[in-house]
């Protein structure tokens, strides 16, 4: 290699390491910051410590944890909150990585709108409905707590219900909900929305065993098993079981 | 058969090099279909170990290293180099951020089209001249005579030689800008 080429090679290096040390957002950051650090663009170790990344101490010099999603960081009310509740005050460690990236392009590696509920303090991870409103529909509005017996801490859907509880669905049951559940009301359920049960035969059948209370029909048959029918309490006053 | 100038060189050149290019773009489709962007975000580093291993040739050639049949290092140079450049084409395209790791990626292309331009090219060029050579010295002309008559294919030679001068050039920006990526990458990034 010439002289001439090994010092324009060294000049060419020598521009592009100035330019990395007066633009490094440019240079060798991930693509923008989010807009509220606009103004620490340049200054990396306003974030960053050397070879460690970002430590979460640096956050919380200017993000006080008690504040966050109350106060802003100049110590203002927040007016439009992203969250209805606060609940950075309720997490088990300070990990801000865990959850937050600024730089464009390493905010694509985050999975949107999901939150680790394991960084909760356990006291709090089972009062979902501090953070959560429950939906509005028929089924939900008479459940208070205890979302985990169908849902889990990972995703709303796919959610589990036992039904088998009030109702084992066999082969022979295997409608759709709206089948008994009228207009989407779980609270409600009909044994007539399917040609098999009308009104004359039940009462037939139940009439002739001496039950003069047949109404709620799963108070007693919590399945099609006909060997597993348990008496009702209100039977006519008259407990028995099918034979 | 005589091979032409056409299947023998310019053929394989264009293929491998459109494979590299179609290769990428594959590859870059793949991991954003199924998901795995993450996983581009790492392939810089096997591609950099590979070319980095690949460089053993460089450094038997300049006899740094006596040990290695120059031939299959010059091989494991090429598949390597190219391997290892697919690699990091693919981790580039994962994401288009910052202004030094993109110079890093430019000077990379601009250093596997070189090696690849020059081998080729290089190779026909001896062929070509050492052939005319031959012909002439049977047709009993003198040594002065034949250096006069292959005068300019001989400069055409020299000429293609000089592919050596940009591919090591090329090479030491490429390191050098790659090795400010990987560093800026250490300072910056939370490995722990």
């Amino acid at each position: 290699m010439s002289r001439t080429l090994k010092f324009i090679l060294a000049l060419n290096l020598l521009v592009l390491a100035v330019l990395t040390f007066a633009y490094p957002h440019l240079m060798v950051g991930p693509g923008k910051l989010i807009p509220g650090h606009k103004q620490l663009e340049t200054d990396c170790f306003a974030c960053h410590t050397s070879f460690i990344g970002v430590a979460s101490p640096k956050c919380v010099s200017c993000h006080k944890p008690a504040d966050i999603g109350r106060l802003t960081t100049k110590g203002k009310p927040v007016l439009k909150p992203l969250t209805s509740t606060p609940f950075h005050q309720e997490l088990v460690s300070q990990d801000c990585v865990a959850c937050h990236s600024d730089h464009a392009g390493v905010k694509r590696y985050h999975l949107k709108g999901y939150f680790d509920h394991a960084l909760l303090k356990k006291e709090t991870s089972n009062q979902c409905q501090s953070c959560h409103k429950s939906p509005g529909d028929a089924l939900h509005k008479q459940i208070t707590g205890n979302c985990a017996q169908c849902h889990t801490q990972q995703k709303w859907t796919p959610a589990t219900f036992d039904h088998a509880k009030y109702f084992v669905l066999d082969r022979d049951h295997t409608a759709t909900c709206a089948t008994c559940h009228v207009s989407n009301d779980y609270q409600r359920y009909t044994c007539y929305g399917c040609h098999e049960h009308t009104p004359a035969n039940i009462r037939r059948k139940h009439v002739e065993e001496g039950i003069r209370k047949f109404d709620n029909c799963v108070e007693c048959h919590r399945s099609a098993n006909e060997d597993d029918i348990k008496g009702g309490k209100e039977g006519g006053g008259d407990k028995r079981e099918h034979e | 058969m005589k091979k032409s100038l056409w299947s023998g060189h310019v053929l394989p050149f264009t293929l491998l090099l459109g494979l590299l290019a179609a290769a990428t773009l594959v590859g870059d489709y793949l991991l954003h279909r199924l998901n795995l962007v993450w996983v581009g975000r790492y392939m810089g580093i096997p591609g950099s170990l590979l070319i980095i291993a690949s460089l053993y040739y460089s450094a038997r050639k300049r006899k740094w290293v006596t040990t290695g049949d120059p031939k299959s290092l010059l091989k494991m140079h090429e598949f390597g180099t190219w391997l290892g450049s697919l690699m990091v084409l693919i981790h580039a395209g994962i994401h288009f951020n910052a202004i030094l790791p993109w110079l890093a990626t430019v000077a990379m292309g601009v250093n596997v089209v070189s090696g690849m331009v020059g081998k080729m090219l290089l190779s026909q060029s001896r062929k070509h001249v050492q052939g005319e050579r031959d012909r002439f010295q049977l047709r009993g002309m003198s040594k002065t005579e034949i250096e006069k008559t292959l005068f300019w294919d001989a400069v055409a030679l020299g000429a293609m030689t000089q592919w050596r001068k940009v591919h090591i050039p090329i090479f030491i920006v490429f390191a050098v800008l790659a090795l400010g990526h990987i560093f800026s990458i250490f300072l910056f990034w939370g490995w722990v």
